[in-house]
């Protein structure tokens, strides 16, 4: 057990974990959905992405590829939210499903990620 | 399985840590930025937007300052973009002094070197030959082709002088990869397995390493034909084993051409006039005495002069530090050879011939001078090592220099573009002094006494599609059919055939009236003129008509095309 293993294996569970907090609840109601989390999301992918770089297993380049995945979904989630807001409404139902599904679309990649993950380490251990 | 990474995960990958400094900073800071409390000019408590602080963040840390927007800001968030300030400017100093650090790296410069050449070759559409080695000779070999309009790859060891490759004055650009040519990988980036790699040619100055190239050669790309230079005997098996198609020994070539000058001195003309730019067919006969020699300096080149001057019958003698016991009184001398008085203890005064044949080019010129002075009617051959040394030797007092690059690149240019010519000459080699210089009379008859070129022209549809219509149209076409102008004009064009290969019959010489079958390849040699004539003759479909009188003739040709 190294310190950089468990910081990775950390890294790549919160962003699924934030991923999923962001999402659950009412797709197309803004108070289910907090911007901070979303944030948070963004940034931790982002982390995962970089930490990732360099790994040219098989395994690790499609790591790479679905955290790439997961940040361009967050990060048009994040522009869909900001280009609406710029109204100076509340967001309608129907621009916060757009919001949250970019979300969801994330979390697939994310869910891909950890299950590459798990698969990894239970090849070590063989 | 190539070692070639991909230049840019590297820069990736050392830029992890900077990268990961750059967002976490930034993070913070727009985090910052949303959470604390501002107030709009109207005094309402107010928070700034994702957007609006991710804005403000960017230009923070690369401009410092645009302004507080979208309102003026409270001091607690002045007091956090100050914190901002610093930390971003910090993050972005670093990366990209991290990037510049890793743009500097050898390994990342070697590895985007090793990228860019390998994209480059395999994104080569014509033949290519690849060159392992880029010393005098590589560079000698480059030029020729790349005169020639042909593509060529090197492969060098020496950064300098794969550098040098670019600097030199090539028509065509040379690629040019730095890496160990014993080493199977760089072969294969520089194109040992492509599918219009012509040839591969092992140039380097160790025979070693000149083996392993034939080897990885053959067993990577075996069809590809392999030209490889060896400088020890002991290394011929070798190579042989190993499938090159070429053998090439700078010392044994250079022995045999000065036992030809011995043996059939007008032979010589032809080849000098056949395979180098300088030699004519009009120059004079060049007399290299029968007499004694003396050879100083004990080496494969000596042992290879040695041997065919024996088989001459010509009296030899060697002066030299480094003999062994096999070496009797009588035709030897123990002694630096540099020194005069060895070289009259050599009893150089009643020798005819001296061969300055060290490995040092400042040993050789001291001989050379040293036995100027000693007899002023010697013949003396020196040997040059290096080409920067060039005007020395020509000064020198000096008949004959031998320069081994030279010879070789003389050697690999006839191997590969004129296989025929080669066939030729080993031929004409058995042949006597009548036979040589009644061939002599004739090129400076029909040809002239410009410098001579040679080319190979295969009778088929692709290089010669007029001449195989006729044929296939049931016409008799005979060889001097081939050097009548289309243009009507009464000149011949100033050009001799030399040797006709059908089949596997090889014949030297065919006379004008040969009729020519699908199949042939012909050799001709004449002037660059004719040889371009011939070509286009060949491209533009023109065949002169049957009856004109010249092409029948087998006498000589007017000589005024």
């Amino acid at each position: 057990m190294t310190p950089e293993r468990v910081l990775f294996a950390f890294i790549i569970v919160l962003a699924l974990t934030l991923n999923v907090g962001f999402t659950v609840g009412d797709i197309s109601n803004p108070e289910h959905h907090n911007r901070y989390e979303l944030f948070g999301a963004i940034v931790v992918s982002l982390v995962a992405t970089v930490m990732k770089f360099g790994d040219r297993s098989p395994l690790g380049s499609t790591m790479l590829a679905t955290s790439l995945v997961a940040d361009l979904q967050l990060i048009a989630a994040a522009a869909c939210w900001g280009l609406y807001a710029g109204f100076g409404t509340e967001l309608s139902p129907g621009q916060m499903a757009t919001v949250v599904s970019l979300a969801i679309g994330a979390l697939v990649a994310n869910v891909i990620s950890v299950v590459l993950l798990i698969i990894e380490v239970a090849n070590l251990r063989r | 399985m190539s070692r070639t990474r991909h230049g840019s995960f590297i820069l990736l990958r050392r830029l992890r840590r900077p990268l990961l400094a750059l967002i976490c900073i930034y993070a913070t800071s727009v985090l910052g930025f949303t959470l604390i409390p501002g107030t709009t000019p109207e005094g309402e408590p107010w928070h700034m937007s994702f957007l609006h602080a991710f804005y403000f963040v960017s230009f923070l840390g690369t401009t410092i300052g645009l302004g507080e927007i979208p309102y003026p800001f409270t001091d607690a968030q002045r007091l956090w973009a100050t914190a901002s300030i610093y930390g971003t400017v910090v993050a972005w100093l670093y990366g990209i002094g991290a990037l510049f650090s890793v743009l500097q790296d050898p390994m990342f410069r070697r590895i985007s070197h090793e990228t860019g050449v390998e994209r480059a070759v395999r994104r080569l559409r014509e033949p290519f030959y690849l060159i392992c080695g880029y010393d005098d000779t590589g560079y000698r070999v480059a030029r020729e082709f790349t005169e020639d309009g042909t593509r060529v790859v090197v492969l060098d060891i020496e950064p300098a002088r794969v550098d040098s490759a670019d600097v030199d004055d090539h028509v065509v650009q040379v690629l040019g990869l730095v890496g160990d040519a014993s080493d199977p990988t760089a072969l294969t980036i520089a194109g040992l397995t492509h599918p219009h790699c012509a040839a591969v040619i092992a140039l380097t100055g160790s025979d070693t390493i000149n083996t392993k190239v034939a080897l990885t050669a053959r067993l990577l790309n075996s069809d590809l034909p392999v030209i490889c230079v060896a400088r020890d005997h002991a290394w011929h098996p070798r190579i042989a084993a190993a499938g090159a198609d070429h053998i090439i020994n700078p010392f044994d070539t250079f022995a045999e051409r000065v036992a030809i000058s011995i043996r059939t001195p007008s032979l010589q003309v032809i080849y000098e006039a056949l395979t180098t730019q300088a030699g004519t067919a009009a120059a004079a006969v060049q007399q290299v005495p029968r007499g004694r020699w003396v050879l100083c300096g004990w080496g494969p080149f000596s042992r290879a002069l040695r041997r065919q001057l024996r088989e001459l019958q010509i009296e030899v003698f060697v002066v030299a530090l480094d003999l062994d016991d096999s070496f009797d009184a009588q035709n030897s001398l123990r002694a630096d050879p540099t020194d005069a008085a060895a070289l009259r203890r050599a009893d150089i005064e009643h020798a005819d011939t001296v061969v300055a044949g060290t490995s040092v080019d400042i040993d050789n010129l001291a001989i050379v001078l040293a036995a100027r002075k000693l007899n002023k009617r010697l013949f003396i051959i020196a040997r040059q090592t290096q080409r920067r040394n060039a005007a020395m030797f020509q000064a020198a007092p000096a008949d004959l220099v031998m320069q081994s690059s030279y010879v070789v690149a003389a050697e690999v240019l006839r191997d590969l573009r004129a296989p025929l010519l080669s066939a030729f000459l080993s031929r004409a080699r058995d042949e006597d002094e009548v036979w040589a210089a009644a061939l002599l009379q004739r090129l400076r008859d029909s040809v002239g006494s410009d410098v001579l070129e040679s080319w190979s022209v295969c009778i088929d549809a692709a290089s010669i599609p007029a001449v195989y219509d006729a044929l296939a149209s049931g016409e008799n076409v005979v060889l001097g059919r081939l050097l009548t102008r289309v243009d009507g004009s009464p000149h011949a064009l100033r050009a001799l055939p030399l040797m006709l290969l059908r089949g596997k019959d090889y014949t030297a010489l065919p006379g004008l009236d040969e009729r020519v079958q699908v199949g042939d390849h012909v050799l001709f040699c004449g002037r660059a003129l004719a040889r371009s004539r011939m070509r286009s003759m060949a491209l533009t479909r023109g065949l002169a008509p049957q009856a004109a009188p010249e092409t029948t003739a087998t006498g000589p040709m007017s000589a005024k095309g």
